[in-house]
């Protein structure tokens, strides 16, 4: 039976449309710019290039620095991803699944982190980093990022694992299977949808983050692309189309991890454990 | 010899005392059973048993060895869940497996004994199946022979059967007690469903509270209930438990009389009463009389009878069948 398309209907595409306009209008206006000479985006930033100018993003492409800067943060957000992932999924799992002196005081102390911004305990970081002798590493954005992440995410799988039938967890110890061989074999495959979800909004956070690298990086061989965007800005004129095609070109890894990642989003992976 | 004897078991979670202090003995092969009302600690004692819980104070011996500290998986036992707690991505064959494959068993001892558990429970052409692609009697199946392939000396169940309808429930139960028989192990089965316990048990322990109020053969708690409470849970329909005058005319405080154990005619009794209500099962009638004398009364009559709502009355005790339970806590019986 086929039904009247209401009023109603209208008016949700219409707002779906509106709200996909205004997520695209800038994606393809970057896109679309890296066409375009310097003058003619000054004139028309969000028009169909008049001249399909393919040589900024050629140059780009065919640099060596771009492939560098794409190298580096891409090392530091896999890095990253995998430390926050490993590191918060066990402490979770020794949170969600076993009772010790002071869990709740720790986990409560854990917490406050969530609230602490980074920007204000950027100078501490700073010289603790160099104390550290990481300065001018991967290695000193990538430790930082995953302390700050840590906090948020070990309570998304806190969370996701005490929703774990506690009974799987009795049988298991029942069959002889000890804490770290269940984190393994339950814990982990049963996991994937959040561990997906935290993979890409830790991903994504490191990719774009600025500040970090900004203040830990100096040498150019080591720069991630947000700071390598900033080369094409002279100190008197930026080169505005050069910008846009060099960012256009590094949301690719990015919208590529996303989709990898995507697949594994998916609930009902522990359908048929208990009752039902 | 797989005897389970528990020595003054105390349990508390945190401020809150579970089981206060419980002494029990089951025999080596014998089919017991553990019922009472929700809350009453059922779970507990046998989580205390299968080592997933710690007892607070006390010994637990499994087979003669002290086994209060042990890990679960050193007992000798094998728990049947509720929820059955199948592994949800792994196929029934590795479900039945798993426990011997971190035992470190052989692969085809492995493949072997699975093998035989599948024949056993008719699970052969499930055994590449997932958990989800199973329905409940079928992942209840898998469940038991996750037990029965590590060939424990103690089978512990909870609730196995409650998830299941009632046409199947039947059936599980009729293949629990030939597994029993089949397998001759030690069996401690958790349930609040006195039908179960009545028809599968060898033994039958009444708790309440943490406090075993009986322990006995099915007909022993069904003919000598040793307190009113043991009186009121097993038997279906309840047994009439009667306080006030016609207690204490017997010198009791309270007379416990079987719905079966009463005589019912149109003229003349013992207690007058009107049918308040009557339910007609094809096997067995019952009615429940208001009477001046005794209160609510369940009367069961074998057959259908041809009595209706409304009815005067009256109703006759069975002197052989009244239980008298005194206030200092003896029971005398005709
Ligand atoms: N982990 C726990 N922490 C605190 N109290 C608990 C815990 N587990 C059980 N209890 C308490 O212990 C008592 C006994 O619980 P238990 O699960 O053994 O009851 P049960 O007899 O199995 O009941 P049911 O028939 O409903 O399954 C209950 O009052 C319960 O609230
Ligand atoms: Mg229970």
């Amino acid at each position: 039976m086929s039904r009247m398309f209401t009023w109603a209907d209208a008016a949700r595409i219409i707002v779906l449309l509106a709200v996909s306009f205004l997520i695209l209008m800038p994606i393809a206006a970057a896109v679309l710019g890296g066409f375009k000479t310097n003058g003619e985006l000054r004139v028309s930033p969000f028009g169909l290039p008049e001249v399909w100018h393919l040589q900024f993003y050629g140059e780009i492409l065919g640099g060596r620095r771009f492939w560098v800067y794409l190298g580096n943060s891409f090392f530091i957000s896999i890095m990253t991803v995998g430390l926050t992932l490993v590191l918060g999924s066990m402490c979770a799992f020794a949170f969600a699944q076993t009772r010790f002196f002071g869990s709740r005081f720790l986990f409560g102390y854990l917490l406050l982190g969530l609230m602490f911004p980074v920007a204000a305990a950027i100078m501490p970081l700073f010289l603790t980093v160099r104390d550290l002798g990481l300065l001018d590493t991967a290695w000193g954005v990538i430790l930082p990022q995953v302390a700050f992440g840590l906090a948020f995410s070990i309570m998304f799988f806190r969370t996701f694992f005490k929703e774990m039938p506690s009974e799987l967890f009795d049988a298991a110890r029942v069959d002889g299977c000890s804490y770290i061989r269940f984190y393994f074999t339950f814990t982990l495959p049963l996991s994937t949808p959040i561990l997906a979800t935290i993979a890409v909004f830790v991903f994504v956070q490191s990719w774009n983050n600025y500040l970090l690298p900004l203040i830990m990086l100096n040498d150019r061989e080591g720069y991630t692309w947000t700071l390598g965007a900033m080369d094409f800005r002279g100190e008197y004129a930026a080169e505005w189309n050069r910008t846009l095609a060099f960012v256009s070109a590094t949301l690719a890894p990015a919208v590529v991890f996303f989709l990898a990642a995507q697949k594994y989003i998916v609930s009902g992976l522990t359908g048929g454990a208990v009752k039902g | 010899m797989a005897e389970v004897r528990m020595t003054n078991i105390n349990k508390s979670f945190g401020a809150v005392e579970v089981i206060p202090d419980l002494s029990l003995t089951i025999p080596d092969g014998s089919f017991s059973v553990l019922v009472g009302p929700s809350g009453c600690g059922k779970s507990t004692l046998l989580r205390m048993i299968a080592g997933l819980e710690d007892v607070s104070a006390g010994e637990i011996h499994i087979a003669g060895e002290d086994v209060t500290g042990a890990k679960p998986s050193d007992r000798g036992i094998a728990m049947v869940f509720q929820s059955y707690a199948l592994y949800p991505h792994m196929s029934v064959r590795q479900n039945i497996g798993f426990g011997l494959k971190l035992a470190k068993t052989p692969k085809d001892e492995i493949n072997r004994r699975v093998g035989e558990a599948a024949e056993i429970l008719q699970l052969g052409p499930l055994l590449d199946r997932k958990p989800r692609q199973l329905s409940g009697g079928q992942r209840q199946r898998v469940a038991i022979g996750r037990s029965i392939v590590r060939k424990p000396k103690v089978f512990l169940f909870d609730e196995p059967l409650s998830n299941l309808d009632a046409a199947l429930r039947t059936q599980m139960r009729v293949e629990l007690a030939e597994l029993h028989a089949k397998l001759n192990a030690t069996m401690i089965y958790v349930t609040h469903d006195q039908v179960e316990a009545m028809t599968m048990a060898d033994q039958i322990v009444i708790m309440k509270d943490g406090i075993i109020q009986q322990v006995g053969r099915p007909m022993e708690l069904y003919n000598a209930p040793q307190n009113p409470f043991v009186a009121g849970f097993i038997g279906s329909p309840r047994m009439n438990l009667i306080e006030g005058r016609i207690a204490e005319a017997r010198k009791s405080k309270i007379l416990g009389i079987r719905p079966e154990h009463i005589d019912v005619s149109p003229d003349a009794g013992e207690w007058e009463g009107r049918l308040r209500y009557v339910e007609h099962l094809g096997s067995d009638t019952v009615a429940y009389v208001d009477s001046e004398a005794a209160g609510r009364i369940t009367v069961r009559l074998p057959g259908e009878v041809a009595i209706s709502t409304g009815d005067a009355v009256f109703l006759t005790p069975r002197a052989n069948n009244i239980h008298l339970f005194r206030a200092d806590g003896t029971v005398e019986r005709a």
